[in-house]
């Protein structure tokens, strides 16, 4: 499997590089085995010192040279990790045992299914858009003429786009403060600050939300070794069920700069999380929780069991 | 962090104790968990004569309080004026500043009970004593992860209703004074210090009457 792969490496090189480093290694060898052996009997000590000595230089350019000889082979070898797609889970690939644990073929015939998905969907999303379902006349796709153009893939963003794009819906509301971090690695995490009610940590993938954690206004981010801490308080614990709920219902695989700005609206309208009543039954609390639903389309507060 | 201290006034041919098992048997059919105990403690200082001016000022009134919710701090306040959160040490500092403060006799109120936790809520329902005497119920009622206290009185008061039917209290002086700003243990403490002064100046009986 893993020949099939690395076909840039220079297999005679490489085979020679390893008769190289054999070679390397008896040099060396030989060398450690001239300074134990010692100096050989002659009649003077210079002698033997002059035979000692020029041995051991002898030794120690024969070490030199086959040093030389392995780099000048490596050179040519070639570097194998250049050619794997996924990086360094390509080292998966040097796992001898494969039949018991297939793990990086799998991984790459995951990887290639979700490309191909991705790539389908937006054609599929492109065609599907011209055919609108709506009466009013929007400018997306009237015509038949237009055919949709294979869409860049939104997966892989250039982290100053999610920047800028993040910075501006910062802007769009006063109340509602987005700090951007990247901990570990590319993704963006945001941390939401609303109003003083509550805090939002947002982990995103590129452009798309991945996961939210709804937190109080007082509640510890942080715990003292820099993770994000669990939840205490029921409330909350209900709102992050909510907003996961959200973030899935607000879904738009080509536009997802409109689906931050959606889901930044919809989590807005819980400033008045204490403040407002229920819709449909009038009342604060039902069973000790205030209302924490907010519908999708009018941002109406409701009760958990109220909304249906 | 929204809290609201309030009395319970005694039902009529109960006694205190009667009252407080009332309470607290609607809390627990509420669904309310109960959680341990607590207790709120207050001494009276008063100025020193020696310090005031010649201009015969009256002396103020130090309140010292401590909360059992905050075991490591001391709260001390003025009737109108700030409170200073401090060190549990600042018992012992009372001690040393006899010459300016003097503690007023027979002053110390307190108030004991039960803690209950029912979802974000933290109830407490304590007896309030003078010496011996049991003089009223003290009931507080805090919501967690609200942190104005103004947002969520509305909130707070349909869950008084819940349970304390009739004799839901208005809104807290200190709600109206601060909008927008962060509630803190001061604010409980100073809600504490205006329920004892009110239960100070009633009778030994207290007769159901309003806050």
């Amino acid at each position: 499997m893993a020949d099939v792969i690395n076909v840039s490496v220079n297999l005679e090189a490489f085979s020679q590089a390893i008769s190289a480093i054999q070679a390397l290694r008896s040099s060396v060898s030989r060398v450690f085995d001239c300074l134990k052996d010692g100096m050989r009997n002659k009649e003077t000590l210079e002698g033997r010192e002059k035979a000692f000595i020029a041995h051991f230089q002898d030794n120690l350019h024969s070490v030199n040279r086959d040093l030389n000889e392995l780099e000048r082979l490596s050179n040519l070898v070639g570097k194998p990790s250049e050619n794997h797609p996924l990086h360094n889970s390509g080292l998966l690939s040097l796992d001898p045992v494969q039949d018991k644990t297939p793990l990086y073929s799998q991984l790459l015939q995951a990887y290639k299914w979700s490309n191909k998905l991705q790539y389908h969907a937006g054609l599929a999303s492109g065609l599907l858009n011209q055919q609108s379902l709506k009466r009013s006349a929007n400018q997306m796709g009237v015509s038949a003429k237009r055919r949709p153009k294979a869409q860049p893939t939104t997966l892989v963003l250039p982290p100053q786009y999610v920047d800028d794009v993040i910075n501006r819906i910062d802007r769009m509301f006063p109340e509602m403060s987005i700090h951007l971090s990247r901990p570990n690695g590319t993704s963006a995490m945001l941390l939401v600050t609303l109003g003083k009610v509550l805090k939002v940590i947002v982990v995103m993938r590129s452009l798309f939300i991945d996961r939210t954690i709804v937190k109080g206004y007082n509640e510890n981010v942080y715990t003292e070794d820099g993770k994000v801490s669990i939840l205490e308080s029921c409330v909350f614990l209900d709102v992050t069920d909510h907003a996961t709920t959200a973030l899935l219902h607000y879904q738009l695989p080509q536009m997802p700069d409109v689906v931050v700005r959606s889901f930044m609206t919809w989590l807005r309208s819980y400033i008045k999380l204490f403040q407002a009543p229920c819709q449909r039954c009038g009342k604060f609390l039902q069973d000790g929780l205030p209302p924490t639903w907010r519908d999708f389309r009018t941002l109406e507060a409701f009760h958990d069991t109220c909304r249906q | 962090m929204g809290d609201c201290v309030s009395q319970m006034p005694v039902a009529e041919g109960k006694s205190v104790q009667q009252t407080v098992e009332l309470l607290t048997r609607k809390l627990e059919m509420l669904g309310a968990e109960k959680q341990g105990t607590f207790c709120v403690d207050c001494e009276t200082y008063h100025t020193a004569a020696s310090t005031l001016g010649s201009q015969g000022q009256t002396g103020k009134l130090m309140y010292v309080m401590h909360n059992s919710e905050y075991p490591l701090s001391c709260f001390a306040l003025f009737e109108n004026g700030p409170c200073l959160i401090a060190d549990t040490n600042f018992d012992v500092l009372m001690v040393k500043l006899k010459g300016f403060f003097q503690s007023a006799k027979a002053s110390k109120i307190e108030t004991r009970g039960t803690r209950y936790q029912y979802c974000d809520f933290l109830v407490k329902v304590g007896t309030v004593t003078m010496g011996p005497s049991a003089r009223g119920i003290s009931v507080e009622v805090e919501y967690g992860p609200c942190v104005v206290a103004s947002d969520c009185w509305s909130l707070l008061l349909e869950f008084l209703q819940s349970f304390l039917g009739s004799h839901t209290p208005g809104a807290p002086a200190v709600f109206g004074n601060r909008h927008d700003a962060v509630y803190g243990p001061a604010d409980t403490m100073v809600q504490y210090m205006e329920l004892f002064n009110k239960i100070r100046k009633q009778q030994q009986v207290p007769v159901a009457g309003i806050r």
